[in-house]
């Protein structure tokens, strides 16, 4: 699995419950069309059944299947004390599935 | 900061549907649409502009709120918290986007409509055009970007950073810039009409959309909001959009009519400062050897243009039949051939770039 998740991240994770889901959030054209970005979200998903899942250091982590031979990083980025989670390492070329 | 694992761009098509590839078709036939109802039902646009409120017409403003509020439910403003992802790419971007490229429209626009089109173009016509284009060149764009990120293959992550400091800066820059260059060019609006319009068109439906946002999140969950809500919402805004320019172009038959030669005439300075502000971000991005995904979408937002709310500004400022409507809708007509040419050209010089890999050394 070559999902890495950065020292940060993995520790804000822990603090949130442990749980992280990478998937693909639409964004639509004001003409019209769109495309997907890769978002991470320290939750559970809707139907976890739909996701990968795999174990890592104690983090449960979830994907969408997409995504799966992605060389993906999840990183912790923050300002003024607010977290938010980054996904990079998504060939665009793949966000459209 | 992305790792590609593929070496070819997206297909135009994988990106973009039938309907957005052919926008600049739905456009034309907008226009020859609405000049149609003008001139054989002119009761029709003439009773939708009796249904008024303030001064505002309703039906424009509900038309208007159908093609922005739903681009403004999906800014995902926590993306700020990334601003120090790239700051090379955001430097460049924000400084093009903001002390640049309302002043290269400005200049180019005034140069082309009043100097050199002098004998083609009323003067007092040039000066609504004139302001037309300020008003496109005064917001950059805020939903398309995706779309050429993605065709040019950009780093999605970064995009979403850029759209949403942009939309921030343009909360509070859009009016300023605005009233001080219609005010270079003598074209007096009073300070109040364009505080109601930066209020109807932009902080409502920005704040309507935000608040829809949290209570929807709040209530189905963000993969609902995602794959149900805004899948949705999304037809609204092309829907809004191709009606608000029949409406239009109702109330603008007798200028089409009359000179259609005005159409060729706006674009010419509209085509060259895309070019030039793409040029200059793209320039700029590689002599700083920013990674080719991050100089491409940061490029790209400064050349497309928010037209949904130009085209609604200058209605509420200038009103339907005004030249500034016409040249807003002249923006929309050159978008997307114009922006897949910039697409092209930054996949086709990606290789003077340094990759996202390169880039970290």
């Amino acid at each position: 699995m070559p999902i890495k998740v950065t020292a940060a991240a993995r520790e804000w994770l822990l603090k949130q419950g442990g749980v992280v889901t990478i998937r693909l959030s639409p964004r639509h054209g004001c003409c019209g069309g769109g495309t997907h970005v890769a978002v991470a979200e320290a939750r559970t998903p809707d139907d976890p059944f739909a996701f990968t899942r795999f174990d890592s250091e104690g983090l449960v982590i979830y994907f969408a299947p997409s995504l799966e031979d992605q060389a993906l990083v999840v990183d912790l980025q923050g300002l003024l004390g607010i977290k938010k989670l980054f996904v990079e390492g998504v060939s665009p070329t793949r966000l459209s599935e | 900061m992305t790792t590609h694992l593929e070496s070819s761009a997206p297909s135009v098509s994988e990106g973009m549907g039938l309907f957005e590839r052919l926008l600049s078709l739905w456009v034309a036939l907008a226009i020859v649409a609405g000049i149609l109802l003008g001139q054989f039902a002119p009761a029709v646009p003439e009773a939708l502009s009796r249904f008024e409120y303030a001064q505002v017409s309703i039906p424009v403003a509900v038309l208007i709120w159908a093609m922005i509020f739903p681009m403004m439910v999906q800014i995902d403003f926590t993306s700020i918290l990334g601003v120090r992802r790239q700051p090379k790419g955001l430097v460049i971007t924000t400084t093009v986007n903001w002390l640049i490229k309302p002043f290269s429209m400005f200049a180019i626009a005034w140069f082309f409509l009043t100097v050199v089109f002098a004998p083609l173009i009323p003067a007092d016509r040039a000066s609504e055009y004139l302001a037309g284009a300020i008003l496109l060149g005064a917001a950059p764009c805020t939903a398309m970007v995706f779309v050429w990120s993605y065709l040019s293959r950009g780093d999605a992550a970064y995009t979403l950073v850029q759209v949403a400091l942009n939309d921030l800066i343009m909360l509070f820059a859009f009016a300023p810039i605005v009233v001080f260059l219609l005010g270079v060019s003598n074209i007096q609006v009073p300070w109040d009409t364009v505080a109601l319009s930066v209020v109807l068109y932009i902080v409502i439906p920005l704040a309507a959309g935000y608040l829809t946002r949290r209570a929807v999140i709040q209530r189905r969950g963000i993969e609902w909001f995602d794959n149900v809500f805004m899948k949705r919402l999304a037809p609204v805004t092309p829907t809004g959009l191709i009606i608000t320019l029949v409406l239009l172009f109702a109330f603008q038959g007798e200028v089409i009519l009359e000179a259609p030669l005005h159409i060729l005439l706006i674009a010419i300075p509209l085509i060259i400062q895309t070019f030039l502000i793409f040029f200059i971000a793209y320039g700029w991005a590689k002599a700083w050897k920013v990674p080719h995904n991050v100089a491409a979408p940061g490029a790209m937002i400064g050349a497309s243009n928010f037209f949904e709310l130009a085209v609604a500004a200058a209605i509420a400022l200038f009103g339907m039949q005004s030249g500034a409507a016409l040249a807003t809708v002249v923006g929309v007509l050159v978008e997307v051939p114009l922006m897949l040419a910039l697409v092209r050209i930054a996949n086709n010089t990606r290789e003077h770039f340094p990759t996202a890999i390169e880039a970290r050394g």
